[in-house]
């Protein structure tokens, strides 16, 4: 099994060791670098203008010409934000509803991954065929039956409910990110376990997931950041103040605000924004590989 | 746990919450909307009075319909080309060995990770007509004479989403490509040189055909996706101004909520779900050629 493994990520890596020959400088090298300039230019500058404004006072961001760096930062549009609207209620609801979505997502794919990457049986065919199925289904066509049966049921409003949707809908991405996972572990560790006494869960607990923390990981980063952020469901769903969201939530002040206090929507921003990005900093090596895997590979 | 059970009971009670909750959430739902797609509904009363097929009829003939299908379609391939062919080079420029890749990449996908809400929020501010950002320095430098009224024109707002959508989802595109970028063997560049081809002819013959099989499924799930892509397009502009943002997703969603006709909304549905079926059956096939062709 050692062999196995050694092998395997032996071969890539000579593959990958064997230097091309591309010049080191001139001007195409001169070239990539503007070009790079520009591409990060773009992606992150409206970034970097959401937290610059979100501390700058009202009168200085609607000043004409508008200066760049705040002249003094102020924490005014941060009070101001859970002044005039309930957004501290909007960060409780979203915080419960994405921790309680990722640790039922995490937990329902990894017991439905392992199943279907290690056993053969027929209705487990038909299941993964559906999880294909609905990993393309786009929100906007189950809307509105949803809406309707989670209305009949008396169930708008009901943060349980938003969990319980969320998780089905992001099922079918962890279960193909773990299946690629599970399918990566060598059946003879298990085996080796079962040997030892343990049973079949035994092992799979024991032995299996402490080996696929990795896909774990990228998969409960994926899910909270779409938990955190969904709007579609929880902007049709949660019709009162107090069961709202933060993308509902932040939506509705964009609408109430009228004429736009800039610098109270930038500092929502930034809250919201925050979590995500921490989160995406920590998880980074995990969540490129998840990513290029889940996108493309079974 | 799992003491007396057999492999096939195991089997069943690990996938079985997951089965559930699919078949709850994404195979029942579509049973209710093809049959509510059949019924003019009303929502006070709950009354049903079956129609037949005469919402689909009105799906097809009615012009907001015929429109946000037209618009929907303008908006799937501008954003999809766009996203194919930045995304391919970008990534071909983070494959070309730079210094500080990791910070570089990370800073890339930077955009794919932010919340839609906060997009919306940060471009109708960079791109008011008053105090935007993006309009203050393009007359700075000359390039315009007035202010663009870039998401309240319907001349202009559609291309302003696309745009923006871009931002957003390019990211993905690197990211994929980027992943198999990184697998192409050396030797076949090496060959390539002594052939003595250059930098496009080893783009053209080597790293293109590489990359190809995954370039497929990934440009069929993004088109998939974009099509019924509701949140940008709707918080950026609400489907307006005079309806030139609303594609189809975002009609849906009017003719349930706003116009309380779910049978027409469902039909209107169940139309884009076969849409989305022969799209599907193309991105299986597109799938497994290319795994076959990966080995």
């Amino acid at each position: 099994m050692e062999i196995d493994r050694e092998r395997s990520e032996a071969a890539p890596a000579s593959r990958l060791a064997r230097p091309r020959r591309r010049a080191r400088t001139g001007p195409f090298r001169f070239g990539q670098y503007g070009l790079l300039l520009l591409v990060l230019a773009v992606a992150d500058l409206p970034l970097v203008w959401i937290v610059l404004t979100a501390f700058k006072s009202d009168q200085e961001i609607v000043a004409f010409p508008p200066t760049i760096i705040p002249k003094e930062l102020t924490l005014e549009n941060f009070e101001n934000l859970f002044l005039i609207s309930p957004f501290a209620s909007y960060l409780t609801n979203s915080l419960i509803v994405a921790v309680a979505t990722t640790a039922l997502t995490v937990l329902l794919g990894m017991f439905a991954a392992y199943s279907l990457t290690r056993f053969r049986f027929r209705f487990l065919r038909g299941v993964g065929e559906l999880s294909l199925f609905a990993y393309m289904v786009p929100p906007i066509l189950v809307l509105v039956p949803i809406a309707q049966i989670l209305t009949g049921l008396r169930l708008s409003n009901n943060l349980l409910a938003l969990i319980v949707l969320y998780t089905a809908t992001l099922l079918p991405f962890a279960l193909w990110v773990l299946r690629s996972y599970f399918h990566g572990i060598t059946v003879e560790l298990e085996q080796a376990a079962m040997v030892d006494g343990c049973t079949r869960f035994g092992a799979f607990i024991r032995v299996v997931v402490p080996q696929a923390v990795p896909g774990l990981i990228s998969t409960g980063v994926f899910t909270f950041n779409a938990a955190w952020s969904e709007y579609l469901f929880a902007s049709t769903l949660m019709t009162s103040p107090t069961s709202l969201t933060l993308s509902p939530g932040l939506a509705l002040l964009m609408d109430q605000t009228g004429v736009y206090s800039w610098g109270v929507l930038m500092a929502g921003s930034v809250i919201v924004v925050v979590p995500v990005v921490a989160l995406f900093v920590i998880a980074q090596k995990q969540l490129i590989g998840g990513l290029g895997e889940g996108a493309v590979k079974g | 746990m799992g003491g007396g059970l057999s492999d096939r009971q195991l089997a069943f009670l690990l996938i079985l919450p997951a089965a559930v909750l699919l078949v709850a959430f994404a195979l029942y739902p579509f049973v209710v909307a093809a049959l509510d797609s059949l019924f003019k509904i009303n929502l006070l009363t709950r009354d049903r009075t079956f129609l037949g097929v005469d919402n689909y009829l009105r799906v097809v003939s009615t012009p907001a319909i015929q429109a946000a299908f037209v618009r929907t379609v303008i908006w799937t391939i501008a954003n999809v080309t766009i996203q194919v062919g930045v995304g391919v080079v970008i990534a071909l420029l983070l494959n070309a060995r730079l210094r500080g890749q990791t910070l570089i990449r990370g800073l890339v996908l930077f955009p794919y990770m932010v919340p839609a809400v906060v997009i919306a929020l940060v471009f109708r501010f960079l791109f008011n007509d008053l105090t935007g950002l993006v309009n203050v320095l393009l007359q700075e430098f000359g390039v315009i004479t007035k202010p663009i009224s870039f998401l309240s024109s319907p001349a202009t707002v559609l291309w302003t989403l696309i745009v923006v959508n871009s931002w957003k989802y390019v990211p993905f595109m690197v990211i994929v490509v980027l992943a198999r970028l990184q697998t192409v063997p050396g030797e076949l560049y090496d060959a390539a040189s002594m052939d003595g081809a250059g930098r496009f002819a080893a783009f053209r013959h080597v790293t293109l055909p590489w990359i190809l099989p995954v370039l497929i499924v990934a440009t069929l799930l993004r088109t998939i996706w974009t099509a019924y892509d509701f949140d940008i397009p709707y918080l950026l502009a609400f489907g307006g101004p005079l309806s030139a943002s609303t594609t189809l997703p975002i009609q849906i969603r009017t003719l349930a909520f706003g116009q309380q006709q779910i049978g027409l909304a469902s039909a209107l549905a169940v139309c884009v779900a076969i849409l989305l079926v022969v799209a599907a059956s193309l991105y299986l096939r597109a799938y497994r050629t290319s795994e076959n062709r990966m080995g």
